[in-house]
């Protein structure tokens, strides 16, 4: 057993001994190290060794002739036996305080993976040692700045390019006896470049995230995507307010499935804080929208055997034919919306335990990019999305944009300074064309969308 | 302020490395070229309560602990983070912050010795103190059943209070040793209301650098319950928003976040010495209508964004942005105010030892005009009245920024039409402010809810605005 398993399990030990009905623990330790270089020197160097461990310990209680479990969590960074001991008392004592749920679902009689399924997963999930050192990571860094700063004289002025490289080594256990362990390294780069001088500068990037250095973006490729998108927002201009169709290019639709994701959140359907709360079986998207929950997939930074209750992963189908088929679960929800645990338990040292995907990923459609401004003639095809105007209670949704104005089928030239609003539930029934470019962010995986009926505001 | 009153007033547990330990680092990291070295040390603690269907079910706790090691030489920054306190890992860690530095010849080794302590801004010590779990749990029971009892079309309420405190010490380069004793609490309320089918929500809440025992007495917690219970149904009768450039009046408190994101972000060091801000090189220059003055002060007493001392140490005070006008200074850290020959201004924040300094805001705010908020109400031929934001965001390069309201009213000749949903606002910030033509007298600071994001790192701030009348701004509504 590594430290931080055994960590794990004596903490679960002393919970019990403190009265715990039951109790489970995480333990993370993480080293890693970020570089920047800025105009082709470094910048910032960055070294951070850190561990930590979380504990969630449940009580039996019996009070007023109510009887249940109540829980709570705690988390330190301070792993001597006196942080121990101290983490200990205090969940107790919050354990104490809280108040009991009937539907509390304790760390006990989870469906685990089983031990066959932990060596299998490890087999095809090797922990790939990072091939980076702070060396290759700058030099990845100053060649991916150096394409963005040498891809047009327009290129006015760097953010810097940063590159960070780290493992993180997570151990959960929980008092019916499962124990797990698993290393996770990852590897990013990305650029900032400035065109333009004065009051008409525009900035813009690119990045990549993988869980090795060997599977990144070339460096160059990164910082050429960025200075292209950089160059091609010069001399934006603003657009009359109307309602149009609007295409989303992947890294902007990625937030739609985001907003998806928290509309079927398991949590917020039982708050009754989901616009989706009560769509289950009905057609929220075109019939050629499915979308799953993928736990195992080849691309995805999200991969995951079990999740934050020690609960066996696996693919869940979220879209299917425009249908909505299943919501987001940790147990407890699963428990209280009459379903199978989904495996979708997120939970980081601080805090409780949330709800999450693992890797979202959609169904790519027929068209190009070309082909799909074709088919919409006249609309907006958006690059860049600020702000934070999303109701998830209701679905309303507006945000600040920027990008391109698309006239009879081409792009003609760069806006910003708009907004685009309207509904989600009408927005996801509105997609009318879905693009062949299916395109991975981590753990979202997305094709360009094309949505009608879209409210623009602002002034040409 | 004497340092053995912060440990006593302080955490039961707490960070205590040998002062000889601390200069040892600093003699280890520091290149004899450097601009600038310190050592951060933090330990923090948090504790929340939250409520939701009648329970108060979550119920949790942190400590986090460790000291974060910079070197600073022209434009660069060397940063090592470690919460391992073993004197092994600690050398390890002072070794990898001169990562930066070629010369191998070290700094002369210095003394810790105590530094000069400024204001006394807020309590030593755990705001959570003399307000025991039992006493915030009933707080959370009791506005529970009472936003219940105002209204039955309340289904669901969430309520939630947590209060931290960190205890920081940094030794600067010159072994000149400061302390920090930072409390800070929030209570949040939010609800569900359903009515006809139909589902809306609303949410209020507010906090600051004092005892938590102060939200759980008076009238506060229920005055916030009925504002979340009162937005809530509001937005029940909300119409669509409409779509594009109109004039906007703001409240007075929170919609400052307006500066926070049009001008404060724009305004810090780092982004003009590198010249990416849409305001690089304007200082001087005309940015805002006559009468607008807007100003960053960190030392106002209690307050969210308030700081005794930044994380650099330099005491916090008021820094004047726009000044009649006109743009007159920069928020500074000490980096960046050295590389453009400026003085620092207490605004260099990091989240957390683990995290690099950054030129941040504190609390913004403009001061006051000498409009009655009436005639301002009353001046909107037709256009947004809008008094309550939630967040907001800004392109510091284009200077494009958008916020997004959460209490809005449609406005026909100086009267309120009616409420209509939530719609992002968006402008330029070098220009918006020079569409001011009205300031209304009745400045208001904001309840102490503001989190500012910037690189990834989260700070708590705060936000002022009076009464002001935007003449356009463009409005994101779905009423085309």
């Amino acid at each position: 057993m590594s430290d931080l398993q055994t960590l794990s399990a004596q903490l679960i030990d002393l919970a019990r001994k403190a009265g715990a009905h039951s109790a489970d623990a995480l333990s993370v330790a993480d080293v890693s190290d970020a570089i920047r270089v800025r105009h082709g020197v470094v910048e910032s160097v960055e070294h951070e060794d850190s561990r930590g461990i979380g504990l969630r310990a449940f009580v039996e209680k019996k009070e007023d002739g109510k009887h249940g479990l109540a829980f709570a969590s705690a988390s330190t960074s301070d792993i001597s036996a006196a942080g121990l001991k101290r983490l200990v008392e205090q969940v107790m004592v919050m354990a104490r305080i809280s108040e009991a749920d009937p539907d509390a679902m304790p760390p006990v009689g989870a469906v685990h993976p089983d031990a066959r399924q932990m060596t299998e997963w490890q087999k095809h999930h090797p922990c790939p040692d990072s091939a980076w050192s702070i060396e290759a990571a700058r030099d990845a860094a100053l060649a991916c700045e150096s394409a963005a700063l040498g891809y047009s004289d327009k290129i006015s002025n760097s953010e810097g390019a940063e590159s960070g490289f780290g493992s993180m080594s997570v151990a959960y256990a929980s008092s019916d006896g499962f124990a797990a362990a698993y290393d996770k390294t990852s590897a990013s780069l990305s650029v900032s470049v400035i065109a333009g001088k004065n009051d008409a500068m525009q900035r813009d990037y690119a990045w990549d995230r993988q869980l090795s250095s060997t599977t990144l973006r070339k460096p160059q490729d990164i910082g050429r995507e960025a200075a292209e998108r950089t160059v091609k927002r010069l001399g934006a201009g603003g657009l009359n307010s109307g309602s149009m169709p609007v295409v989303f290019e992947p890294r902007v639709a990625t937030s739609l499935l985001g907003h998806l994701s928290s509309a079927v959140n398991g949590r917020a359907v039982l708050q009754q804080r989901s616009f989706l709360g009560d769509s289950l079986e009905q057609s929220i998207f075109p019939e050629f929208i499915s979308i799953a929950d993928d736990p195992d997939h080849p691309d995805g930074l999200g991969n995951r055997l079990f999740d934050g209750e020690g609960s066996r992963c696996s693919r869940l189908q979220l879209i299917d034919q425009g249908r909505l088929t299943a919501f987001l679960t940790d147990r407890y929800a699963a428990g209280r919306l009459k379903t199978t645990p989904g495996g979708h338990a997120r939970r980081g040292l601080t805090g409780d335990i949330g709800i999450g995907s693992s890797n979202l990923v959609m169904q790519a459609g027929p068209l190009s990019r070309q082909e799909m401004l074709h088919e919409i003639g006249n609309g907006l095809l958006v690059c860049e999305l600020i702000g934070f105007g999303i109701n998830g209670v209701t679905g309303d949704y507006s945000r600040g944009a920027s990008g391109f104005l698309i006239e009879n089928g081409e792009i003609t030239r760069p806006v910003q300074e708009i907004t685009i609003a309207g509904n989600l539930r009408d927005m996801f029934r509105g997609i009318r064309h879905v693009g062949s470019d299916l395109t991975w962010f981590g753990s979202v995986a997305v094709p360009s969308m094309a949505i009608d009926g879209i409210t623009v505001a602002g002034q040409a | 302020m004497n340092p053995a009153d912060v440990q006593t007033n302080a955490a039961p547990a707490n960070i205590s490395i040998a002062d000889s330990t601390l200069a040892e680092m600093l003699h280890a990291m520091t290149p004899k070229g450097a601009d600038d070295a310190d050592l951060y040390v933090q330990y923090s603690e948090s504790e929340s309560l939250a409520l939701e269907e009648g329970r108060v079910k979550h119920v949790s706790c942190s400590t986090h602990q460790g000291i974060g090691a910079r070197v600073i030489k022209g434009e660069a920054a060397g940063h090592a983070y470690t919460d391992r306190l073993e004197p092994a890992a600690l050398m390890e860690a002072a070794r990898a912050a001169r990562a930066i530095a070629a010369d191998t010849q070290s700094r002369a080794p210095v003394a810790v010795h105590a530094g000069e302590q400024p204001h006394a801004l807020y309590l030593p010590q755990n705001p959570a103190f003399a307000a025991p779990m039992a006493d915030r749990k009933a707080l959370l029971e009791r506005l529970d059943a009472y936003a219940r009892s105002l209204d039955a079309r309340v289904k669901q309420v969430f309520a939630n209070v947590s209060s931290s405190f960190t205890d920081i010490r940094i030794v600067r380069m010159d072994g000149a040793d400061l302390h920090d004793v930072r409390p800070l609490v929030r209570l949040n309320i939010s609800v569900v209301v359903e009515h006809n089918g139909k589902r809306e929500t609303g949410s209020a809440g507010g906090g600051g650098r004092f005892g938590l025992e102060r939200m759980l007495q008076g009238e506060e917690a229920e005055r916030l319950t009925r504002e979340a219970v009162r937005l809530a149904l509001l937005n029940l009768d909300a119409i669509a928003a409409p779509a594009g450039p109109m004039p906007v009046v703001l409240g007075p408190g929170w919609p400052g976040i307006l500066l926070h994101e049009a001008i404060g972000h724009g305004l810090e060091g780092d982004f003009n010495r590198k010249g990416t801000s849409a305001f690089a090189g304007r200082i001087g220059q005309r940015v805002a209508a006559i009468g607008v003055t807007v100003v960053d002060d960190g030392s106002i007493r209690e307050r969210r964004g308030s700081l005794n001392i930044d994380d650099e140490g330099t005491p916090t005070g008021r820094t004047v942005l726009i000044e009649d006008g006109i743009l007159t200074g920069y928020l500074q850290d000490k980096q960046n105010a050295r590389l453009m020959g400026m003085q620092p201004t207490g605004n260099g924040r990091r989240e957390s030892y683990a995290h690099p300094v950054l030129p941040r805001m504190t609390n913004t705010f403009m001061l006051a005009g000498e409009a009655s908020p009436d005639d301002i109400l009353k001046s909107l031929e037709r256009g947004i009245y809008a008094v309550n934001f939630g967040g907001g965001q800004v392109d510091i390069t284009s200077g494009k920024f958008v916020f997004t309201t959460s209490e809005a009213y449609l406005v026909e000749n100086g009267k309120i039409v009616a409420p209509v949903k939530g719609a992002t606002l968006i402008g330029d910030g070098p220009s918006v402010l020079t569409r001011v033509s009205m300031i209304g007298n009745d400045l208001e600071l904001d309840p102490g809810v503001g989190t500012c994001g910037k690189d990834g790192q989260s700070v708590p701030v705060g936000v002022g605005l009076p009464t002001l009348r935007i003449d356009e701004l463009t409005v994101g509504g779905s009423e085309a």
